[in-house]
């Protein structure tokens, strides 16, 4: 079980929240990549060993979406929002 | 196992839901509302009004039913500016208030929230789980009371009776 920051509440447990997937990258433009790299894109999503950033989503609490850096080798927060 | 506490579900509350920079929610509304609530999840009251900072640009004020029609007027939900939104959300929630010496042995079965005084202060309010129910939860005279969704109602009360017996 996680105990997540969160910005606005501070530290909650992970059940109030609910897991907005990893960051992925930047939309590239269409026109200016190859077919592969959209389609990288489009379909890879980043599943590191090792830190990972996520977004969460405080949704039984005020409601905030947040980012953290999540080590998937140790489960452990390496990294909070700004302002947590 | 029971516990020595004493459960009532509330009638209604005038509730009002606001939302917008608090700049602009007080300029419109500022007459009416308490203070401003300096620290998230906290609240502030003004005679029978309660205000409670829930979110990042968010409050819900409540009132006694009674005070509803009177609060609408000035509050004026409808015709309030475009950059805030304030609306009227009192059939929305149903309160329950757990009081008692063993309310907050009550309160660690239902919720995952710290709820000791050292950390969930008296004027604290926010949102949390309930029974994995969404549910605003914040102290009151000798416990804790909690909101849950209407809807809910039925099963809560089942909940707390299935708890405490």
């Amino acid at each position: 079980m996680l105990k997540i920051p969160c910005p606005f509440c501070g530290g909650r447990n992970e059940s109030e929240f609910i897991f907005g997937g990893p960051v992925g990258a930047n939309r590239p433009d269409p026109n200016a990549v190859s077919d592969a790299e959209w389609v990288e894109y489009l379909t890879i999503v980043p599943n590191p060993l090792g830190p990972v950033q996520e977004k969460w989503w405080h949704a039984r609490g005020c409601g905030e979406w947040l980012t953290i850096w999540r080590d998937t080798r140790t489960h452990d927060i390496v990294e909070g929002p700004d302002g947590a | 196992m029971s516990y020595d506490v004493q459960i009532k579900r509330h009638g209604l509350h005038a509730l009002f839901d606001l939302k917008g920079a608090a700049a602009d929610v007080w300029d419109w509304a500022g007459g009416t509302l308490p203070a401003q609530p300096e620290r998230p999840n906290s609240r502030t009251v003004k005679g029978e009004l309660d205000l409670f900072y829930i979110g990042r640009n968010h409050w819900i004020l409540r009132a006694p039913i009674e005070q509803e029609e009177a609060l609408a007027a000035a509050l004026k939900p409808v015709d309030c500016r475009p950059d805030i939104s304030i609306v009227l959300v009192s059939d929305t929630l149903t309160f329950f208030t757990v009081i008692g010496p063993q309310a907050a042995d009550v309160m660690a079965v239902a919720s995952p929230l710290d709820l000791h005084p050292r950390q969930f202060a008296e004027d604290a309010v926010t949102y949390t789980e309930i029974f994995g129910l969404k549910a605003l939860v914040q102290c009151c005279g000798g416990g804790f009371e909690f909101a849950v969704e209407q809807s809910f109602g039925n099963l809560v009360v089942d909940y707390l009776a299935r708890t405490t017996a």
